[in-house]
């Protein structure tokens, strides 16, 4: 995240096709781009959704709010299908009792349509709900939108209260211990 | 690294990146001296990589038995390590997410890989290599010098090979 900013800031500098008021602003979004810490509270959000068995109703939308009390993981990943994100949720799929357990909310964001997301969750057995954030606004306030119209691999712990627990904000899908670091948080959020 | 990112950044919003190689696959780059960090094999002995690098060329590929990149990326690894294998080390670096010992173990009897298996249960190399992907391959010339990267299962890595394994300077067809 760190290199976020004034690598954006020098593009945009380099472009020199970006106004000054904007370039400031751009500024300004990338740092409030870095997503909530950990012990604020979790941005609230309503997402359509899809998992393996289909499609969920329109007027169901997965809703953060209604998952309190429970402790929450989610899973911004870029697209669905592609190598690294099929790594990902086939881990979490595969591995899901011990890397989460019964009484644990998983969801995974993408921009992906509910469509797809139905398609790629059925291919992998994924378990939980993927949800589709196309224009990627819950992404941004959880500073997870890279700046190519994708998301960018990142995970949240929420806590039964709402408060974010843990976050990492560079997970490598190919990193062992990234897994172990997540599973070690929600072990600590769901024994709090 | 910073200045890496900010560069690669910039150029890519600039357009000027496109043609470059090192630019189209994230990762180590070309040119770069190869990480000789610690992994293990398969009976949980520490391996240093530091033991290959330098000493002569290197193949190295991240693996996974779940990866059908890696499955489809087989015949021409299997190819190349039949012309090269004997100026050539070939390993393969299992990744060890959503992996066991034993999985690999299986695997191995089963499919019989054309290369020498570690395996990564720290995630060093992964993290040193910046891997992005499974099936990713990593070559390594006679100095210790990254030669290549790509990943996916129809990289054509046989020019390079050829090329560190005669231990000739790089050429523009690489």
């Amino acid at each position: 995240m760190r290199l976020y900013t004034p690598a954006l800031t020098l593009a945009a500098l380099l472009l020199g096709a970006v106004p000054a008021q904007a370039q400031k602003d751009s500024t300004v979004k990338v740092v409030l781009q870095g997503g909530p810490e950990v012990g604020r509270r979790a941005p609230d959000f309503s997402l359509p959704w899809a998992n393996k068995d289909g499609v969920g109703p329109v007027e169901s939308p997965y809703q953060l709010a209604s998952d309190r009390g429970r402790t929450v993981v989610v899973a911004f990943y870029p697209r669905d299908f592609t190598k690294g994100c099929t790594a990902q949720m086939r881990t979490f799929a595969e591995q899901y009792d011990s890397l989460f357990g019964p009484d644990v909310t998983v969801v995974g964001i993408s921009t992906d349509s509910v469509t797809t997301h139905s398609r790629f969750a059925a291919s992998l057995g994924v378990p939980f709900r993927l949800l589709s954030d196309p224009d990627q606004r819950v992404s941004k306030q959880y500073g997870s939108k890279d700046s190519g119209g994708y998301n960018r691999r990142t995970v949240y712990v929420i806590g039964p209260d709402g408060k974010i627990r843990y976050r990492n904000l560079k997970f490598n899908a190919l990193d062992p211990q990234a897994y172990s670091e997540l599973q070690a948080a929600v072990r600590t959020t769901r024994g709090s | 690294m910073k200045a890496r990112a900010v560069v690669a950044l910039s150029l890519a919003c600039l357009g000027g990146a496109a043609g470059s190689p090192a630019a189209q696959e994230p990762g180590v780059g070309v040119g770069a001296a190869a990480p000789a960090v610690r992994v293990h094999d398969l009976e949980g002995r520490s391996v240093d990589l530091a033991r290959y690098i330098g000493k002569k060329p290197l193949f190295l590929e991240f693996w996974a038995t779940w990866c059908e990149l890696c499955e489809e990326l087989m015949p021409r690894v299997r190819a190349a390590q039949a012309t090269y294998g004997s100026d050539v080390e070939f390993i393969g670096i299992n990744v060890t997410v959503n992996q066991s010992r034993d999985r690999v173990r299986r695997y191995i009897e089963t499919h019989k890989p054309p290369f020498k298996t570690l395996y990564d249960d720290e995630g060093t190399s992964t993290r040193a290599y910046e891997v992005p992907a499974t099936s990713y391959v990593v070559i390594v010339d006679r100095s210790g010098t990254i030669a290549y990267t790509g990943s996916g299962g129809s990289q054509d890595f046989d020019p390079v090979l050829r090329r560190v394994s005669q231990n000739k300077p790089p050429s523009r067809q690489d």
